[in-house]
């Protein structure tokens, strides 16, 4: 008896898993599935058709935005990764008279919502011209990625042993030589967590794109996504061809780099 | 040799430390190192959100500014707009506790390790990497009250096809769907916080409790909900930040804020003020206001989490 009410305890759960996992993957399925379809065939409810595709590549420059987002997003990128582990080093190892006040106003500038800073931001870098040039949006995303990626290099570099230095140090290496050679290669996994979590966030942003990219020529393809609807009213499955390939990016980085995004999530949690 | 004993010494005797030519290097070196980002978060986060301060007590136009006190703050808050938008906020936090419910129950399903708990848990981790814009294309598939909408389909298929819900089309029923929207795509996040937090349960209290003969459902309710409190309040606020701050792009391509005022939060709120309406300097107190708010949410999160260190 007790046997037959585990394995039926089990296929419940089971159940109940697979339904949560359609809920999840429905979206996907539809994206692929309406997107090979044409307008009409889409109201039709049945059909094959590559004139979506077709017309979406007419539509929108897909490769150039494509291109446009993989620019601007690796060099967030990197200029988040060349302050976040220079300025965590100081915070976490280096600690000097008031780097326990700039971690504090580095953590404040964490809870700082987009939106309530977006309005001066977007006034100030329009004045200095920088308004639908790739470095605007790169300032603004590495600017919005950088206290996060500070803060979770920081604790990073605070957990790793002192003596690690100071042997450095009694070799002769200067803080400068201990960085380069030693601290950069022992950060590599939480330097991965910081590409990961900011790739998935800067690929998939809309606001920023949206005020510093205006023209055509420097969209990013979560903007160029948005401006459909625009073109083409009540054009569904361009919606949906349109939303499958900006999710792809981002959807494949998730399952190479998974782990380091689980990560990323709990390290912001301890402590 | 002094430099090798300055080293040695440094743990130590701190005063005599900061003399050494060696601490007087890592002092130099440590805020070297720090301006590079004390720069950029200065320049593109402190002087904005302080100019935002400044220019919510004024009537800014995105050009001129004059001041007027707090008097920006009575006619936004006598505004029955804002109204409006708080309360949409209000109502956001509602979608809250379903967003912790679900996604607890289910991590829970996952932490027995059955077979093949990895693969579900990527499959409910993957709308994370799926951008807002994405999701609110989809989720206008889904709501669509024609005959292709997939929730009329599915009621159709299930028997209640006497029931065509048309929730985008009513102020009073838009935000509805983008909180059911949100509660989907917060669901993997909470539930690998809960996963994470479950993975600090030790083993050994559980094998304890199965000596001592409690059933599965006691262990749950008794032991591990318990031992997960605090990660069920860190979900709680990460998930209200995500609901106040970070569903823009999910409300411009799904309801863009409509009908009316039904689904327009205050994020939104501020967007339109500022950049549709060109109504910068009520944009900026908005944005105060909002600032204010995810500030205290904040703050509560550093509490809980010190709290139990």
């Amino acid at each position: 008896m007790a046997v037959w009410r585990r394995r039926a305890s089990s296929l419940l759960v089971y159940i109940l898993l697979v339904v949560v996992t359609v809920i999840m993957l429905y979206p996907f399925w539809l994206m692929g599935q309406m997107s090979f379809r044409s307008l009409p065939q889409y109201y039709l409810g049945k059909g094959l058709s590559l004139t979506t595709w077709h017309d979406l590549f007419k539509a929108l420059p897909v490769g150039h935005e494509l291109l446009n987002s993989t620019l601007i997003t690796l060099c967030s990128i990197l200029v988040i990764l060349a302050v976040s582990t220079t300025g965590g080093y100081a915070l976490g190892k280096l600690q000097y008279r008031l780097s326990g006040v700039v971690f504090l106003i580095v953590m404040s500038a964490m809870m700082v919502p987009m939106q309530s800073m977006i309005i001066p931001e977007y006034i100030n870098l329009a004045r200095l011209g920088f308004i639908n040039h790739y470095y605007g949006a790169i300032a603004v995303y590495s600017a919005l990625g950088a206290p996060f990626a500070t803060f979770l290099m920081t604790t990073y570099y605070r957990r790793l042993p002192e003596d690690v230095i100071e042997a450095a140090l009694i070799d002769g290496l200067g803080y400068a030589k201990v960085f380069v050679r030693i601290m950069l290669p022992l950060a590599v996994p939480a330097i991965a967590t910081v590409a990961v979590l900011q790739f998935i966030q800067i690929w998939d942003d809309l606001l920023v794109g949206l005020l510093f990219l205006q023209t055509p020529a420097h969209r990013t393809i979560t903007v160029g996504l948005e401006t459909i609807p625009a073109q083409h009213f009540q054009d569904f499955p361009m919606e949906m061809a349109g939303s499958l390939v900006s999710a792809l990016p981002a959807v494949v980085v998730y399952l190479v780099f998974q782990r380091y995004l689980v990560r990323g999530l709990t390290m912001g949690m301890s402590k | 040799m002094t430099l090798h004993e300055a080293a040695a010494r440094l743990p130590r005797g701190r005063r005599r430390a900061t003399r050494s030519p060696l601490a007087a290097q890592r002092r130099r070196m440590g805020i070297l190192f720090t301006l590079p980002v004390a720069a950029l978060i200065g320049s593109l986060l402190l002087i904005p959100i302080g100019q935002t301060f400044y220019y919510s007590f004024t009537n800014w136009d995105g050009f001129t500014s004059q001041w007027i006190g707090f008097a920006a703050y009575r006619h936004l808050f006598q505004n029955p707009e804002f109204t409006t938008v708080l309360e949409n906020n209000a109502v956001m936090v509602l979608a809250i506790p379903v967003a912790i419910a679900l996604p607890l129950a289910v991590a829970f399903l996952l932490n027995t390790h059955l077979r093949g708990w990895r693969f579900f848990r990527s499959v409910f981790f993957l709308p994370t990497a799926v951008s807002w814009v994405v999701i609110a294309f989809v989720a206008r598939r889904f709501f669509d009250p024609d005959q292709q909408g997939i929730l009329r389909q599915l009621l159709d298929h299930t028997g209640l096809g006497f029931w065509h819900p048309d929730l985008l089309a009513h102020e009073h029923s838009a935000l509805i769907a983008v909180m059911i929207t949100f509660i989907w795509s917060v669901f993997g996040t909470n539930m690998i916080i809960f996963l994470a937090g479950m993975s600090t349960i030790d083993q050994e209290i559980y094998d304890a409790a199965k000596v001592d003969g409690a059933g599965s459902f006691t262990v749950m309710v008794r032991i591990t909900f318990p031992l997960l409190k605090r990660f069920v309040q860190f979900a709680f606020i990460i998930s209200l930040i995500t609901a106040f701050s970070a569903l823009f792009s999910l409300i411009i391509v799904m309801t863009n804020g409509g009908p009316g005022y039904g689904s327009t939060t205050l994020e939104f709120f501020i967007y339109e003020q500022a950049f549709t309406e060109n109504n910068f300097g009520v944009g900026a107190t908005a944005g105060v206001v909002l600032f204010l708010l995810v500030f205290a949410v904040s703050m509560v999160q550093l509490r809980v989490l010190r709290s139990d260190d």
